[in-house]
């Protein structure tokens, strides 16, 4: 793949990084499954404890998950804990109080549930896209039967996106040099909208039929199966990972909603 | 003619080279309207100019789509609430097709439309999936209304409603605008079009 494409995939040669994309894809799914299925509020702190940052420090990749988890989880565990442990209308018990503030203990605990479905749902599916190249990904996904035109749109979107930041930019900077204001009251401020926003999209889709032409001059629209210039190993130890991760995927589900 | 035709049919060479670029207009309009710390998203210009150009189906896989990408390469918080993407997709197409995209005042009405339509699927998943809270500005509405006596789910419902109804009015007039002033030569290969043109 392009090293140009905003992706997440750092290379490497773990034991992780030489499974079969999908069963990492495997272990994300059942993990959320796991996590948001569990009767027990901690399940999801433990998942992400016991196998996820474990999974990740053998792949060398603990350092970058933690961050990336701590960076993207903390606006969202801030709100989570203000609004529930403080404000949470079925807090009974409690904790400490500041004032007019008291925190909560039935907040806080389904603050911290909720926060703990969410890291562990994004940290597995994080791993897995750590340690998969997006190509590789899409080649499996095709063998089993994803249709080449959706292939061709995913990866599409994400060549496309650096591009289109680019030009936005240089159209930005070149609105200003006419004298277009990007600071100001919100008058100022919506103005600067339209000359900036009609330029891009209209340029953005204008290139849209020439892209059609040269794909279809090269049999996109074809039907029947493709061959892929590169192999995708799968090995028996993936397949019986996968079975293991839908069962314990599946033993959740049914321990949650056994009547 | 069949549901699963009336798919098949939207998913030209043309429109399969569209989907990406509505996805990424999501992205890059939705991070100018932040530059310009303007009050309304915009990120979901590209998901309802594919349904308009190219029909409902189209529309909801860009939503969908688009949503989940960025999920997964920038905002996990955003992944979910690509059904509710989906909605919007799926929504402007419908009142496309039907040929209520034809003059401003519809294009606007239809925003509410969309908006009362993705209201129930962006409530669901807000409350139960994410406590409520998104970890966006909208939070202090959510703790106030809460702070005032609401229940968690009223406070909700009004947080979605009102964060999303002025934006999606807007979205919804800029799309019809764009649409209608685009080349024509550009717009006549699209089957959507000549429904919003009129």
């Amino acid at each position: 793949m392009d090293s140009g494409l905003p992706t997440l995939y750092r290379p490497g040669d773990s034991w992780l990084h030489r499974r079969h994309p999908l069963t990492k894809l495997a272990y994300a799914a059942s993990l959320a499954v796991a996590g948001f299925a569990a009767p027990w509020p901690a399940a999801a702190w433990f998942l992400l404890g016991a196998l996820t940052l474990p999974l990740a420090a053998w792949a060398r990749l603990a350092r970058p998950l933690g961050r990336a988890l701590l960076w993207s989880l903390a606006p969202l565990a801030a709100a989570l804990l203000i609004i529930h442990g403080l404000f949470n209308p079925a807090n009974h018990t409690i904790l400490a109080s500041w004032g007019e503030l008291t925190l909560g203990q039935e907040g806080l605990i389904y603050a911290l549930a909720t926060l703990g479905r969410l890291a562990g749902a994004l940290g597995a599916s994080l791993l897995c896209l750590y340690t998969t190249p997006p190509g590789d990904l899409m080649t499996a996904l095709q063998q089993r039967g994803l249709p080449a035109g959706l292939a061709y749109v995913l990866i599409s979107t994400l060549q496309l996106l650096p591009l289109m930041r680019r030009r936005a930019q240089a159209i930005l900077a070149a609105q200003q040099a006419r004298g277009l204001r990007l600071e100001g009251n919100l008058l100022i401020r919506a103005r600067a909208l339209l000359p900036a926003v009609i330029p891009l999209v209209v340029g953005a889709l204008l290139d849209v039929e020439e892209r059609a032409l040269a794909l279809e001059s090269r049999g996109f629209s074809r039907p029947g199966p493709r061959t892929s210039l590169q192999a995708v190993p799968d090995t028996a130890l993936d397949r019986s990972l996968r079975w293991a991760l839908a069962a314990g995927a599946l033993v959740t589900l049914v321990w949650r909603w056994w009547p | 003619m069949s549901l699963a035709n009336s798919i098949r049919k939207e998913f030209t060479t043309l429109s399969l080279v569209l989907i990406p670029v509505g996805m990424v207009l999501n992205i890059v309009v939705g991070q100018l309207a932040s530059t310009l710390k303007l009050p309304i998203f915009l990120d979901s210009i590209g998901t309802m100019l594919v349904a308009l150009l190219v029909g409902p189906w189209a529309g909801a896989l860009t939503g969908f789509l688009g949503n989940l990408i960025w999920g997964l390469i920038t905002d996990p918080v955003a992944a979910p609430f690509a059904l509710v993407a989906l909605v919007i997709g799926l929504v402007t197409g419908l009142l496309a097709r039907v040929g209520f995209f034809r003059q401003w005042w519809q294009a606007g009405v239809s925003g509410v439309i969309v908006t009362l339509a993705l209201a129930p699927v962006a409530i669901l998943i807000r409350t139960y999936l994410f406590g409520g809270v998104t970890g966006s500005g909208a939070d202090f509405l959510t703790a106030y209304l809460l702070q005032v006596g609401q229940d968690l789910f009223g406070a909700v419902v009004v947080t979605v409603i009102t964060s999303n109804l002025a934006d999606k009015v807007v979205t919804a007039l800029l799309a019809w605008g764009l649409v209608k002033y685009l080349p024509q030569r550009f717009t006549a290969r699209f089957p959507g079009a000549e429904r919003v043109i009129g």
